[in-house]
């Protein structure tokens, strides 16, 4: 499967992954119109910074073993059995959140505003060019590769 | 290979999904009490009209035929021969199988109090059944009482709120889901729940009710002498592992059927997976079971290792709430309470000698899943020179340097 | 193979320059653009704030504010307010130095070359002077005088070099600029960390930044070089790499002040340098344009036909330009000189001497111009120039595209020259706008850049759409520089308007893209834009006439635009100038501008569609006059 990889020595902390997947959930948008502001703007990415270690992508891996899908009472996430990703579906989602809680790495989070769906990375699967957040990176600190399962 | 599992819920599922997956021509037949597959953690948002019994499904629309699975529906088993490998239908049918999986779940439970046991209008809150029945006294009903508030007797609570009906909740410790919260967090929902409506009666047990001539439940009286009217009663007050049928089985029970890492009854090619274990607790450990339990049928060896049981997490009005350990500690366990609360969250941390022992998250909780893995494998923060609050995965982040999955660096 | 750095350059609408340039061995900035392709979106939003130590702050969903509280709307228009006062800075200097050389000028007797320019200017300073020197003195002391009143004196020639109208609403708005110098400090002061946090406050600091910028930076610089360089006249001249002429000893120039440059263009045709540059092996001097500055000697071409040769290009092929192998020098004095030059100097072993202390380039032999040792200075740069030519003239590989440019692109038009060319009255330009055979005017002025699309992509795109709209273009600053490489500043570019533009442009054999030359020169649109609304009795947001910056570049492009937002026309920018992370910013420079100024911001980055939304901005203004 295709994963993003990581290389945190390269990360910057600029948050340009963040705007892209802003902007790539913000239908029409692109860098210069993104709403930063909006009440709907979530990032399924983060960027941590310790001081010791630097900077550090928190990404969903799209685990082989997903703890969300695992935890999903409503069939909302699942993992393809085909591109390997894990997917959301927020019509079925009952915003239970216990995915929330069995994500080990911190990366699911509840939307801020409704609470009722859950942010989480969907591999930019409808754009052709793959994750927008590693078209955004301008050291090249997440790259898409092929992983196998 | 045939592989028979009682029960279609979390576990039930699970074990399906993963014999089919990794061994397709293995044959699978799973019997169940009820005629659909739902998640019981959504059976409020059908009581609430939110969504019809479709949508409280948890699988494909068209599972059982896509991946090939025998589903016997609207059946009861009702006898276990371990000899023979055969388990017995109400319905008078011997099903053979060469390994069986048992995930028949809990039932609800209405403790004997005079009354309550004969009101017809008294309904548990844990299959689709119990809800269509509520369903259609929500129709006439305008008291609900609800015994029990915790987590399922809240979520009958809000769903009837939604329903317009006046809900009383009587609950018999200080404080609502006392299980998963604090008396802070609790009162965060206690209010939300009166501002919809909603009237608690805490530190109180129903003692009797008044069954009126057609034999329904009127009136609850309580230890307090208050009496509360009621044209619907909800029981909340626990739950029981489901396991009668396998009297005179062999299988070892003690309020659950007993098993071990692997799953596995006392009995040869038989498992166990689920509520009915008693060690499930919970719908992710249930279907982590599930998927182990399917795993080890199918020969392979594989160990349940995360028992970790005393999570979960709340979502009522959009105040969500993340609870994980020992939350509420007493005072000769000699745990540190750290707290910290602002305008929209309120956040708390039990730590015993830098090791953390429970969590209480009520605000944002986004991100914060890597709390269950500081606890359940008893990670010493102490020399994490950071405010505990702080913490996140960050703190110990690593990676596989070939698959690119992280893992933690402790 | 090829050797250069990064195999892909950004695409050209100039598609000779850009082959030239993707065969290139040296780097260049149009190498550049793919390692820097991905941007900032904080800063292309302007919600990136690095004013304290608490920072830098980011306008994120996580953190709406600032560590001090500021909100997008504040850090963008900080951002922008510090912007337009550089960029107002840059054309206040440039000003500044014009009319001291011109003092200098005229109390040395110099010679002044522009009698009509002189005679203009008296008139609107209201200046009785028979002596053209103390005449002359006395304009550059006004000027002079002007810039320098602190912030809270208002400058006195801006009510007798404005339209009235437009006077009389900068007066009403409260934007009449004090002393121009100290008005940019103003701006810097009041960006600073943690002062001035109204965004509106902010934007009508700008326009009167704007207005300082335009009638000092632009339309004076202008008038005090006419007069010390001589006026503008029409006539075909070439442009592109074939104007280098091997045989001479080329001398590239870049910059925005041309009367830097006057002595030694002048030096360079004397007798004794010619024989020094015989006595090298050359024919002589060659004076090769690039940037503004070029663009101001083609555009006064007429007075130095022996020493130019012609305009090579805008900023983004001075590279290019370079790169030939035949240039021996660059004089600059300003910007726009890349420092992506230097290494390509060094490479090529190309002497580079900045005569202005402000832009000293880091590998350049700094020397500074001074009037009184004019002499001297230029007669050591020609020893260096030709020390230059010696070292590396036989060494160095020549890499020419005579091909590249065309010999017949139409210059030096001007507010003077165009009406002397009218018949020495607007009325025929009028008629023909009133008719209809010129529906209306663009003034597609600015930079070059290589975004949107790449090098002036979106310029030659949109000129192409708006002239096919019968709507006459007329071009200052490097847009026309693009512009005439690409031939739209020839005669036969007529075949490329609409029906009624082209008739016109044959019958009186111009092209239908007017070259002004310089950036600076968006003060000489002005003057033509003040003198139509003048001589039809409207005020200029009334006039069919609309501005377009599509590849803008930099931050004396934005005080630019203040200028023509404080006019009150209607504003096209092909890119966002970094304000779109703020809702106020937005909604003040693209709808209540219109109340304010009568200006217009219109951000499109697409050549067709901003055609429309300015044809439809011209057809209706048309309306509106009964026309």
């Amino acid at each position: 499967m295709k994963r993003i990889i990581i290389d945190r020595e390269k990360c910057d902390g600029c948050l340009n992954c963040n705007i892209a997947c802003i902007s790539a959930h913000e239908e029409g948008s692109n860098f210069y119109t993104v709403n930063m502001q909006s009440p709907e703007a979530e990032t399924r990415n983060f960027i941590k910074f310790d001081a010791q270690k630097g900077y550090l992508p928190i990404f969903c891996r799209h685990c082989d073993e997903p703890e969300c899908v695992l935890s999903c009472m409503s069939g909302a996430l699942e993992k393809d059995p085909l591109t390997g990703h894990v997917q959301y579906d927020e019509s079925k989602c009952a915003a239970c959140y216990m995915c929330v809680m069995n994500c080990p790495y911190g990366v699911l989070k509840p939307d801020k505003q409704t609470r009722t769906k859950v942010i989480k990375c969907d591999f930019c699967e409808d754009k052709p060019d793959g994750p927008s957040c590693v078209k955004a990176c301008p050291k090249k600190a997440i790259e898409v590769k092929e992983v196998s399962l | 290979m045939k592989i028979v599992i009682i029960g279609a819920s979390a576990a039930g599922i699970s074990a399906a999904k993963t014999i089919k997956t990794s061994e397709p021509d293995t044959e699978v037949v799973i019997i169940s009490k009820e005629d659909s597959v739902h998640s019981r953690c959504m059976l409020h948002k059908f009581l609430g009209h939110e969504r019809d019994a479709k949508g409280i499904s948890f699988i494909a629309d068209n599972f059982f035929e896509s991946s090939g699975i025998t589903w016997l529906n609207n059946t009861t088993v009702i006898g276990l021969d371990a000899q023979k490998k055969t388990v017995k239908t109400h319905d008078n049918q011997d099903i053979s199988y060469d390994k069986l999986l048992i995930a028949t779940g809990a039932s609800y439970f209405i403790p004997p109090i005079p009354g309550l046991r004969e009101s017809k209008n008294v309904y548990g809150f844990r299959d689709l059944k119990d809800a269509q029945l509520l369903d259609n006294e929500c129709n006439t009903a305008q008291n609900a009482v609800v015994i029990g508030a915790g987590l399922v007797g809240m979520d009958a609570a809000v769903a009837m709120l939604e329903r317009g009906l006046k809900v009383t909740v009587i609950e018999m410790t200080q404080a609502v889901m006392s299980l998963q919260l604090d008396q802070k967090s609790a009162q965060a929902y206690q209010q939300l729940f009166e501002e919809h409506g909603a009237e608690f009666i805490l530190n109180d047990k129903v003692v009797s009710v008044d069954v009126d001539e057609v034999g329904r439940g009127k009136t609850i009286h309580l230890a307090s002498g208050k009496a509360v009217p009621a044209d619907v009663i909800v029981i909340a007050a626990g739950v029981r592992p489901a396991f009668n049928f396998t009297e005179g089985s062999g299988i070892d029970t003690n309020h659950a059927i007993l098993v071990g890492d692997d799953l596995k009854t006392n009995i040869d090619d038989i498992y166990a997976a689920g509520d009915v274990t008693g060690i499930a607790g919970i719908w992710p450990n249930a279907m982590k079971q599930g998927r182990i339990a399917a795993i080890n049928m199918l020969g392979e060896k594989l160990l349940y290792e995360d028992r970790y049981a005393l999570k979960n997490t709340v979502n009522f009005y959009g105040l969500t709430t993340l609870s994980l350990g020992n939350i509420n500690p007493e005072p000769e366990e000699n745990c540190e309470i750290l707290m910290r609360e602002d305008r929209y969250n309120y956040q708390k941390v039990v730590l015993k000698k830098g090791v953390v022992q429970g969590v209480i998250i009520q605000g944002n909780i986004g991100g914060t899943g890597f709390w269950q893995y500081l606890i359940k494998n008893k990670i010493d923060v102490s020399g994490i020179n950071k405010d505990v609050f702080s913490l996140s995965y960050a703190d110990f982040y690593d990676q596989d340097q070939n698959t690119g999955e992280y893992r933690y660096a402790v | 193979m090829n050797s250069n750095f990064s195999c892909k350059t950004c695409a050209s609408a100039d598609q000779k320059l850009e082959t030239f340039i993707s065969n290139l061995s040296v780097d260049t900035s149009h190498h550049r653009m793919e390692g820097q392709s991905v941007k900032c979106g904080f800063g292309l939003q302007g919600i990136c704030c690095r004013l304290c130590s608490n920072g830098p702050c980011r306008i994120t969903p996580d953190g709406p504010k600032g560590v001090c509280g500021a909100t997008a709307d504040t850090m963008v228009a900080r951002n922008f307010l510090r912007a337009v006062s550089a960029g107002s800075g840059c054309y206040i200097h440039i000003v500044e130095n014009t009319a001291l050389m011109l003092k200098k000028t005229a109390a040395s007797k110099g010679v002044l070359k522009g009698k009509v320019a002189l005679a203009k200017l008296a008139e609107i300073f209201e200046i009785n002077e028979a002596d053209e020197h103390v005449c002359a003195e006395k304009i550059a002391d006004m000027v002079l005088a002007d810039l320098y009143k602190p912030d809270y004196i208002k400058m006195e020639l801006v009510e007798k070099m404005a339209y009235k109208p437009r006077f009389d609403r900068w007066k009403e708005l409260g934007i009449l600029p004090g002393g121009a110098k100290s008005e940019v400090f103003s701006g810097v002061v009041k960006t600073s960390t943690n002062l001035n946090s109204d965004p509106v406050d902010m934007y009508l600091n700008c326009l009167k930044l704007g207005i300082s910028t335009g009638l000092y930076g632009l339309t004076l610089t202008n008038l005090l070089n006419d007069v010390m360089l001589g006026e503008p006249s029409i006539r075909l001249a070439p442009v592109g790499l074939r104007v280098i002429d091997t045989d001479y000893i080329n001398i590239m120039i870049t910059g925005h002040q041309h009367s830097i440059f006057s002595y030694l263009q002048d030096r360079l045709i004397q007798d004794d340098v010619i024989e020094k540059a015989k006595a090298v092996g050359a024919k002589g001097f060659k004076l090769v344009g690039c940037t503004c500055v070029g663009q101001d000697l083609q555009l006064r071409g007429e007075h130095y036909k022996e020493v130019f040769n012609g305009h090579a290009g805008n900023n983004f092929t001075s590279e290019a330009i370079l790169a030939t192998g035949a240039i021996d020098a660059v004089l600059s004095e300003f910007n726009c000189t890349l420092p992506g030059i230097e290494p390509i100097c060094d490479e090529l072993k190309i002497k580079q001497i900045c005569l202005d202390d402000v832009s000293k380039k880091a590998n350049a032999e700094m020397k500074p111009f001074v009037f009184e040792e004019k002499e001297s200075q230029s007669n050591e740069i020609i020893d260096a120039v030709i020390e230059s030519y010696q070292a590396r003239r036989g060494v160095v590989t020549l890499n020419m595209d005579a091909d590249h440019g065309n010999d017949d692109t139409l210059t030096g038009v001007s507010e003077g020259s165009l009406k002397s060319f009218l018949g020495g009255t607007w009325k025929p330009l009028i008629d023909l706008i009133v008719k209809g055979e010129i529906k209306g005017i663009a003034g597609v002025v600015g930079c070059s850049s290589l975004t949107a699309g790449g090098h002036d992509v979106l310029t030659i795109n949109l000129v192409k759409e708006l002239i096919a709209k019968d709507i006459l273009v007329l071009s200052a600053g490097c847009s026309s520089g693009g512009l005439e490489n690409v031939g739209l500043m020839s005669p036969s570019a007529a075949s490329l308007a609409g029906p009624k533009l082209r008739a016109v442009c044959e019958s009186l054999g111009i092209p239908p893209v007017l070259n002004f030359g310089p950036c600076l020169a968006i003060g000489r649109l002005e003057l033509v834009a003040t003198e139509l609304a003048e001589a039809i009795g409207v005020d200029l947001p009334q006039l069919p006439l609309v501005l377009s910056a599509p590849q803008w570049l930099e931050e004396q492009a934005l005080a630019d635009g203040a200028f023509g937002l404080a006019l009150g026309l209607p504003l096209h920018l092909g890119l966002p100038p970094f304000v779109t992370g703020s809702p106020v910013a937005v909604q003040v420079f693209t709808q209540d501008m219109l109340n304010l100024t009568g200006g217009q911001l219109i951000i499109d980055d697409n050549a067709k569609s901003a055609a429309e939304t300015l044809d439809a901005i011209i057809e209706k203004k048309r309306k509106e006059l009964n026309i």
